[in-house]
């Protein structure tokens, strides 16, 4: 509670106590530095990753975006950091929060996110929560693609079958799949057919394959 | 009074019987009329492009000058689609080439044969165009760095003579775009749980 107290305080711009971030001195005007260095302070008091944070800023500095682009986008990064935070709790780690927070950006709702954690158990959430945000970025429908982390997830799979079952689907994509269809059909070839499948051959069209399954998976 | 009818009716149609005398220069005059009335080339042509007549087509022949247009219609949208930006050919650009134990050796590749410098930045490199260059191949215009990544999502784009962001073609673009100037997306693998 204290901690979400302490980014609240830093997101609405109440200066906390300052560390240096050595990445970043002297590449920013004043102003700007004591905005990022409250930021900073905050999500570090906060148990929130600042790599992250520093990364954004690094970003936004090479890609000569105005000062208050950059502590715009911060802010929205440390929000939404301490939503995944709160969401997946304390004990998660900072590659989980990242990711999670990712996953946020993406569309993902928080009862999503903890669905995930909760099938996963102790496994990381790092890689299936991206591999969750980059179906949605391939079109893939957020919930269908929830449904589909949850249901490797249930079968107990890697991150290898993650990034297989990302790899599949976008070849799926490529191939003219509809990205939703694409996506429930590997993750039930996981299931029905064995990991082997998940890389293997194009998936079936909906309807006219051996494997044809509904455009959304079955929820769990 | 009869008799005056019937001669007055002799003299109408002794009239009537006798030969009309034509003007010598009458056929002349008629035929100059008509030429001056008839259509030229262009025009005879202009009108039958433009004057409405019943056309007679088989059935067959119909569906087959459908099937020609329709033809024409899909090559020509073809032709005008948008292609990739100038000098950029989408490929494979970041590939797996090999694993160790701190994660996997990535392959990033950039078709791009009018560039002079080609830079890889990302959220491994702390996003410094001058830390990861690509090296020119194949005998130019494709760009190609090996670098190692450890596992996990991770955030990327390439960078043209030293001023033009470039996502990668064949690569998903990230959700977030907070600068204007899109990323890419790479998931490294790890382990097998």
């Amino acid at each position: 509670m204290r901690q979400l107290l302490l980014l609240a305080l830093a997101l609405a711009g109440v200066p906390v106590v300052r560390a240096q971030e050595p990445r970043l001195e002297g590449r920013l005007d004043p102003a700007t530095r004591a905005s990022v260095a409250t930021l900073l302070d905050s999500a570090r008091a906060a148990g929130l990753p600042t790599e992250p944070i520093v990364d954004k800023v690094l970003e936004g500095m090479t890609k000569r975006a105005s000062p208050d682009r950059i502590v715009a986008a911060v802010r929205t990064l440390a929000t939404d950091l301490g939503a995944a935070r709160a969401t997946l709790g304390p004990t998660a780690s900072d590659d989980d929060v990242i990711a999670g927070a990712s996953a946020l950006r993406a569309g993902a709702s928080g009862e999503m996110l903890a669905r995930i954690k909760g099938v996963r158990g102790k496994a990381g959430l790092s890689v299936p929560l991206a591999v969750l945000s980059d179906l949605v970025a391939r079109g893939v429908p957020v919930d269908t693609a929830a449904s589909v982390i949850v249901h490797l997830a249930q079968g107990g799979a890697s991150d290898a079958d993650y990034t297989g079952l990302e790899r599949g689907v976008a070849r799926d994509i490529g191939a003219g799949a509809p990205p939703g269809a694409a996506a429930a059909i590997r993750a039930r070839i996981v299931t029905t057919d064995g990991r082997g499948a998940l890389t293997g051959a194009p998936a079936s069209v909906p309807g006219k394959g051996p494997n044809a399954s509904p455009k959304t998976p079955a929820r769990p | 009074m009869h008799d005056e009818q019937d001669q007055l009716i002799s003299q109408v149609a002794d009239e009537l019987r006798a030969p009309v005398a034509l003007d010598p220069a009458f056929d002349a005059r008629v035929m100059a009329a008509v030429r001056r009335a008839a259509p030229g080339r262009w025009r005879l042509a202009l009108r039958w492009w433009t004057e409405p007549r019943p056309l007679r087509v088989s059935p067959l022949v119909g569906l087959a000058c459908a099937a020609a247009l329709a033809g024409v219609v899909v090559i020509g949208t073809r032709a005008v689609q948008p292609r990739s930006a100038p000098g950029t050919v989408p490929v494979p650009a970041a590939a797996l080439v090999a694993s160790t134990d701190a994660g996997e050796v990535v392959q990033f590749v950039l078709v791009a044969p009018q560039a002079a410098t080609v830079a890889l930045v990302g959220d491994f490199n702390d996003w410094d165009p001058g830390r990861t260059p690509l090296r020119v191949t194949a005998g130019g215009g494709v760009w190609s760095v090996n670098l190692p990544l450890r596992p996990g999502p991770h955030q990327y784009a390439f960078v043209v003579d030293g001023k033009e962001w470039r996502p990668d073609p064949a690569a998903p673009r990230a959700v977030t775009d907070d600068f204007g100037a899109p990323n890419s997306v790479i998931i490294v693998g790890g382990k097998s749980t």
